[in-house]
């Protein structure tokens, strides 16, 4: 007894052991950090996938009585706030076929074509519940084009939700409300989109989206930092093909560039694509002010303008 | 180090007034010697004073507001000139219409550079409004004194909303104290 506690204990030491020397990613040598929702383990600087499927360890789910057990169900989707009903509702199929695949007959198709009529208008009953599924739907078309994830489109759909229950939408468009929500949960998120991506993908201006956003993140009193540059920087230099030293390179100028505060006022946008530049041009690598310019939606004055910003900072630190 | 209130230089000052009584705008507008008005563009009437250097705009409701004067002595003074030139054309004017001052907007600069994210963080982000993706600048909504101060990253700063002159110089009192308070501000 003692000796197998002994001999377990030994195995969870060369395991720990183990585990220790595995830390480091094989690619870049950078932190590996655990990712237990996907049950992956990934470099927190360059994104690979160091393992996959890993087992969760946890205790089994357990129920004591009938109605736990009942609880313990494994089937159904879960609820989710990007759905107007929260994904509860059923939804009759619009093919006319039955369980088996085979066409329904002409009897059975208007019965059908009358239920779905009816059970559509028992999902949305009311001009709040039409309104959310519009936005919702909105919500999830602009994410869906700017390639958010779906914590995402989760988060705007809460934003969403909460400025049409605080009333926050009369006076306002559904499309402008719904594209400024998905603007302030992707910078939440860390994962921000620039105003003139969000504005090429929403039916409604930029200028409105920027007040309609303004005016939300207010009343909602929603806490949103002023963007990051470098979040900006993995997308730009994967667009232009650049290496991770280029990208590496390019958070470096930007870290630096923020420790002498001069990024002070500055578009985000404008500074990442600008450090993606120099650091192309410092790693040698291939890359033109107008190539980047296309990338970022940035002009290549404010590009050449922050890049000698950019530089002079990097220059003037004392060693 | 030079006090930052020693910077603060009134930009603008705008009042408004009134003479009691609609006026027809057209036929003013040929009387009145250098008078704009094209109501096409804009209801008003504008009429521009040269010392001290304004703008009249006069409305049909016998409203008037004067804009671009750099301090509220000039306010008082050009308005007096407006007066006078209504009273030429025989329009009754009272004696002295009281003139109220409605927004005054100042320039000051707090003399080195400012780490905007700091201070959006540091002020709470609730009281603030940084977009560098929209505005530059930072906006800080004062309670006392009811004003809204845009800070930049030179460390210049333009303070609106103020109704008296010295609302702006306790505005800059309260910021830099804020800011030194913070550290934010070496």
């Amino acid at each position: 007894m003692t000796d197998a506690r002994m001999r377990s204990r030994e195995q969870e030491r060369t395991d720990e052991t183990e585990s220790e020397s595995t830390d480091g990613c094989p690619e870049c040598g950078g932190l590996v950090v655990n990712d237990e929702e996907h049950g992956e383990s990934v470099c927190a600087d360059c994104g690979l996938v160091v393992e996959e499927d890993g087992i969760d360890r946890g205790p089994e789910w357990r129920a004591f009585d009938s109605k736990e057990k009942d609880e313990k169900s494994r089937v159904g989707a879960p609820t989710t706030n990007t759905m107007h009903d929260k994904g509860l509702s059923t939804n009759i199929d619009w093919r006319d076929k039955d369980a088996y695949g085979n066409s329904l007959s002409s009897n059975q198709r208007q019965k059908m074509q009358r239920l779905r009529k009816w059970n559509e208008r028992f999902r949305t009953r009311d001009a709040k519940e039409r309104n959310l599924k519009q936005a919702l739907g909105e919500i999830d078309r602009m994410a869906s084009a700017l390639g958010l994830p779906d914590n995402v489109r989760e988060t705007a759909s809460v934003i969403y939700r909460r400025a049409l229950e605080d009333d926050l939408l009369p006076g306002r468009s559904i499309e402008g409300v719904a594209t400024s929500c998905v603007y302030a949960a992707a910078r939440q998120a860390g994962v921000p989109r620039s105003l003139d991506e969000i504005a090429d993908v929403s039916r409604v201006e930029k200028a409105e989206i920027a007040r309609t956003y303004r005016y939300v993140v207010r009343e909602l009193g929603l806490e949103v930092a002023p963007a990051d540059p470098e979040s900006y920087v993995p997308r730009f230099a994967s667009d232009l093909g650049l290496s991770d030293e280029a990208s590496h390179r390019a958070r470096e100028l930007l870290k630096t560039a923020k420790d002498k505060g001069v990024h002070s006022g500055k578009s985000p946008v404008g500074l990442a694509a600008a450090a993606v530049y120099a650091a192309a041009l410092l790693t040698n690598e291939k890359t033109t002010q107008a190539k980047v310019s296309e990338v970022a939606d940035i002009s290549e004055v404010t590009i050449r303008n922050r890049y000698h910003e950019l530089l002079e900072a990097e220059d003037t630190i004392p060693v | 180090m030079t006090d930052p209130k020693e910077t603060i230089n009134i930009e603008n000052v705008v009042a408004s007034t009134g003479i009691g009584q609609e006026l027809d705008l057209q036929s003013v507008a040929m009387d009145l010697e250098g008078a704009d008005y094209d109501p096409e563009q804009f209801p008003g009437l504008v009429y521009r004073t040269q010392d001290p250097k304004s703008a009249a705009l006069i409305f049909r409701s016998g409203k008037i507001v004067c804009t671009g004067a750099k301090s509220t002595d000039d306010v008082h003074e050009s308005l007096r000139i407006v007066f006078d030139k209504l009273r030429e054309l025989s329009i009754k004017v009272e004696d002295d219409p009281e003139i109220v001052v409605q927004n005054i907007v100042t320039s000051a600069d707090l003399g080195r550079q400012l780490n905007l994210n700091a201070i959006a963080i540091g002020l709470g982000l609730e009281n603030i409004e940084y977009e560098p993706e929209q505005f530059p600048g930072l906006v800080y909504r004062l309670d006392d004194p009811e004003v809204v101060a845009l800070l930049f990253g030179s460390g210049k700063l333009v303070i609106t909303g103020g109704k008296e002159p010295k609302d702006a110089e306790h505005a800059v009192d309260k910021i830099t104290s804020r800011l030194e308070e913070l550290g934010l501000l070496d």
